[in-house]
């Protein structure tokens, strides 16, 4: 991440798209939308992100800059997660819902802690 | 599912293949993380199950920089609460999609609260009241029995065996012989289709008359009633033209406990900014009546502060510190003997410690309106929510969903506008909401998003639900880090103390 400009109202960053995706980029910054206006660009191989500050008082760099850090690698964390994940969610949430039905009349009574086979009584 | 039967052997195995330490190339489960306070992070998995954890320990896991020599506690906590696997679909999948199914079975039997707001009619003016009306004119403002008949009659097709029918106003015992007559004919209905009804009145007690008792107790009609803290509070909120609102409330609640029994009669609290002063005043209120809970309700947004980001924001830190303190008093009192608890905590504390849901409509997802409740107004239009009839009030109809007498279940519950809404009531779906790890614990609350911020989907960031809730677990969670908290917690779901 790259500092292209810091001004008392503005603060513009260059990220590397091979670091942070797409995904990541827009999923960090939506949180930013209640104290700054975001503008997200791309330039060749680089996201051009340009944060204003939406109030009248000076923005605090180290601060913000530090959280964006932060938040850049939380959010790719749960990029990895979302990814990784997809297909079991899906399974799940289909799988909980598919018709589901209990058995009413269970199949057997006998416990089997010790692995002997009831089926020979 | 695979029976006995078919399963031949079930040996345990020998120690060696469950101490395989080898075994490092682990299988991420959806789990989500968030960072509690500075020094713990929380990972909450899909059905609900959370860890408390060092900051950092999202990052290991998802890094796959676990191993299960180094870090076999956790590495067994991570696998034994569905965070991570051993192989890639789970061999306890099952056991994880009947969790979920648990947990969303508030589902499986759709609408049970049916509100009728039997009158507009009040003789309250109550100045953040945008919906009741000072008047005699019975006919203008009360329910009249044809809408009543046909209010039940929608409430008999409900799918659901136990719905609740209750009656709002206004105020709802100004119209007494109407309730009288809905209450008779929702039985007689009720033994016809198989239901079970719990009736509820909604009432600020003002009107009631000892004649009225007998029929409430004959018909074991819950009393749910307002208390918004000592008299000067009170009567400040709630205006009457003898500024008596609190003492009759007190006498009220008097008479219901004699004559209903303690377990009949509820109260809830209605936050103004002049309450958000005195939090502890109000407990001290609750704890002197002899309450065994509180309910602190946020300031209702409907009238004041639509649109405006900056208000909202304010207002909820101002909520939110109210909260904590009053929060801080009754947990005081625990600690000094006194139960009482916290209701909206208590709501949020099922869904983190239980499997189960909750029937709270505000805080689900999919949301509470519409799958668990329908208000039917005076008037006999009917509407998604409460809120969504305050809204009407305002002259925006946009949730409502059709009228007695001329609407089809279909039309009302699976029409158009119920599809519109529906695209926006699971927060699993709703940007900000999908990849938070309060979700298992929140909702959705498309008529507050709109009224807030002019369209159902919501914006997150300067969502006053959002911040609200955000923080308000976060805050438990932060408390529950004390175990004797966490215990005091847990007596609050169970209503034990041990």
């Amino acid at each position: 991440m790259k500092i292209i400009l810091k001004n008392d109202s503005q603060l513009h960053l260059s990220i590397n798209e091979d670091l942070y995706n797409e995904n990541v980029l827009f999923k960090c910054f939506y949180w930013y939308g209640s104290d700054y206006n975001i503008d997200i660009d791309k330039n060749k191989k680089q996201y051009v992100v340009i944060i204003t500050s939406k109030s009248s008082t000076k923005i605090d760099h180290d601060h913000l800059l530090l959280k964006i850090k932060q938040d850049l690698i939380d959010f790719k964390l749960r990029d990895i997660v979302t990814k990784e994940t997809k297909n079991i969610r899906e399974l799940l949430t289909a799988k909980a819902f598919a018709h589901f039905q209990t058995d009413e009349n269970p199949l057997t009574e006998i416990s089997d802690p010790v692995g002997f086979d009831p089926t020979k009584f | 599912m695979v029976s006995v039967i078919e399963k031949k052997n079930r040996k345990f195995k020998e120690i060696d293949y469950y101490q395989n330490n080898e075994l490092t190339n682990y299988f991420l489960l959806p789990f989500r993380f968030q960072k509690i306070n500075s020094n713990k992070e929380i990972l909450v998995n899909e059905v609900g199950d959370f860890l408390l954890v060092p900051i950092g320990t999202a990052e290991k896991i998802i890094l796959k920089k676990i191993t299960k020599s180094e870090n076999e506690t956790l590495y067994f906590d991570l696998i034994s609460s569905f965070f991570i696997s051993e192989e890639a679909i789970p061999p306890l999948l099952n056991v994880l999609e009947a969790r979920y199914r648990t947990k969303k079975s508030f589902l499986d039997q759709f609408t049970a609260l049916h509100i009728f707001v039997i009158s507009l009619r009040c003789e309250h003016t109550c100045h953040y009241c945008q919906v009741s009306r000072v008047t005699e004119n019975k006919d203008q403002f009360d329910m009249s029995l044809y809408n009543i008949d046909e209010g039940i009659k929608i409430m008999m097709k409900s799918p659901n065996p136990h719905v609740t029918m209750e009656f709002q106003g206004g105020e709802a015992l100004l119209a007494f012989n109407n309730i009288k007559y809905a209450v008779l004919k929702a039985k007689e209905e009720a033994l016809l289709n198989e239901k079970h009804i719990t009736f509820v009145i909604c009432t600020n007690l003002a009107p009631l008359t000892d004649d009225m008792l007998p029929f409430i107790k004959e018909h074991n009609i819950m009393i749910s009633s307002s208390l918004d803290g000592p008299a000067f509070i009170h009567n400040q909120n709630r205006h009457r033209p003898q500024r008596n609102s609190y003492e009759v409330t007190i006498e009220g609640l008097k008479k219901c406990r004699e004559n209903l029994g303690e377990d009949n009669i509820s109260a809830l609290l209605t936050t103004t900014n002049l309450s958000l002063d005195y939090p502890g005043e109000i407990v001290d209120e609750y704890v002197q009546q002899g309450f065994r809970n509180i309910f602190l309700r946020p300031i209702s947004p409907y009238g004041f502060a639509t649109y405006n980001e900056k208000k909202n924001k304010y207002q909820t830190e101002k909520f939110l510190a109210f909260y904590k303190a009053a929060f801080e008093k009754i947990i005081d009192y625990n600690i000094q003997g006194y139960y009482i608890r916290e209701d909206y905590a208590t709501v949020i504390l099922k869904k983190i410690l239980t499997p189960f849901p909750v029937g709270y409509v505000d805080l689900q997802s999919p949301a509470g309106m519409i799958n668990n409740v329908i208000v039917f107004n005076y008037d006999g239009k009917i509407y998604a929510s409460d809120e969504a009839r305050m809204l009407a009030e305002m002259n925006d109809f946009t949730f409502q969903l059709g009228t007695l007498g001329k609407s089809t279940y279909n039309d009302i519950f699976y029409g158009e506008k119920a599809m519109k809404i529906s695209e926006s009531w699971a927060n699993e779906s709703l940007a900000g909401c999908s990849e938070c790890a309060f979700q298992p614990y929140c909702g959705a609350d498309p008529v507050l998003n709109y009224a807030t911020q002019g369209n159902m989907y919501g914006y997150r960031p300067t969502s006053v639900f959002c911040q609200k809730n955000m923080e308000i677990i976060r805050y438990l969670f932060d408390l529950m880090e004390d175990k004797s908290i966490e215990k005091l917690f847990r007596s609050w779901i169970t209503g034990h103390s041990e």
